[in-house]
């Protein structure tokens, strides 16, 4: 009705797109939406499945110069990889700090960094061994497997999310 | 002088080749920028957060479940209309989609990924993201995946699936 609130609706708008840039944790579906819009966003533009520990063999073949590892075509995996880090900078701006830091998982490690590393060495290397085994991880079985439908994916991730459960119940209701 | 003229001469030789063989999508950039929008919607997801991680495995929140539903619905529905509508990408190509082989002894994987999971709270790439977030102590879980990836690779023989990895 008024000709003036017209322009400041649309203002409003843009200010609002601009809030949820800095907002630090969206809602569950906005979030899904995002990672679903860039999977299918991927396999349209590029015709690749989404898969992210495929970029880590990318990058044992390139550091050990070994052929038996099966680099992905010109190297796309690791480029995909190279990008998350700047996407979760991206997503923090105006709030980014470094800490070495890691929620509850300090006072696991009795708040020493020497053991938080190892702790994350040796799950980093289970994630790691045990990704490659199950043939993917949580984007190449969860995300991507099972929107194909892959039988062998519903069960893998199935298999995650056990373990997963199992794991932390044992580490946060009997161990600590 | 002497060196140089022989590489350029290369590059001469080399670059109309390289021009026409390459696609817009071979470049290394989309990727790039798909990986950098992965990131950062993970981010915005809070899977980088280790407490959240936690919550989710004691079931106190939705959040992450809500995610992983929401990101599976969206994606079955975009990949059911691009099969529907011919399996091709915008610029004309075959889809890669090949569903994973069946192979029970994957299982054996899968449990010990989530338990990884679980412990580190933390999959692949939210370890890389954590990284841009500025939470440096991943870049030791990201050192262990890179291990894990090169000690499967070696150890394989005797546990290993017929079929590689497609992720």
């Amino acid at each position: 009705m008024n000709p003036a609130a017209q322009p400041s609706s649309f203002m409003l708008f843009l200010g609002h797109i601009g809030q949820l840039l800095f907002i630090q944790t969206w809602a569950w579906w906005a979030a899904g939406l995002g990672l679903g819009l860039t999977a299918v966003g991927l396999a349209w533009f590029t015709g690749k499945r989404l898969g992210v520990t495929g970029g880590f063999e990318d990058a044992c073949s390139i550091v050990t110069k070994d052929s038996t590892f099966n680099a992905s075509p010109s190297n796309w995996k690791l480029w995909f990889l190279l990008g998350l880090p700047l996407g979760g900078l991206l997503a923090n701006l105006g709030h980014w700090s470094w800490t070495w830091l890691y929620g509850q998982l300090d006072g696991i490690t009795f708040g020493s960094t020497f053991y938080k590393i190892l702790w994350l060495l040796v799950s980093g290397f289970l994630i790691g061994f045990g990704a490659r085994w199950a043939g993917g991880c949580t984007s190449g079985n969860t995300i991507l497997g099972v929107s194909l439908g892959s039988k062998m994916s519903i069960l893998a991730t199935l298999a995650f999310l056990v373990a997963g459960v199992i794991v932390t119940n044992i580490l946060f209701k009997v161990v600590f | 002088m002497a060196l140089r003229k022989p590489r350029l001469t290369a590059a001469r030789k080399a670059a109309p080749r390289k021009a026409s063989k390459l696609s817009p999508a071979e470049s290394p950039l989309p990727y790039l920028g798909f990986g950098i929008l992965f990131g950062y919607f993970l981010s915005k997801s809070r899977a980088t957060d280790y407490d959240s991680i936690v919550a989710m495995f004691l079931c106190r929140e939705f959040q992450l479940y809500g995610v992983i539903i929401t990101a599976v619905a969206v994606v079955s529905l975009g990949l059911f209309l691009l099969r529907r509508s011919g399996n091709k990408t915008f610029s004309g190509k075959t889809l890669e989609m090949e569903p994973l082989a069946w192979d029970p002894n994957r299982l054996a994987g899968a449990f010990l990924f989530g338990a990884g999971w679980a412990l580190a709270g933390t999959c692949p790439g939210t370890s890389l993201a954590q990284i841009g977030e500025g939470k440096l102590i991943a870049f030791a879980t990201v050192l262990g995946i890179a291990a894990g990836v090169w000690a499967y690779k070696k150890f394989k023989p005797g546990i290993s699936p017929k079929n590689d990895a497609v992720c």
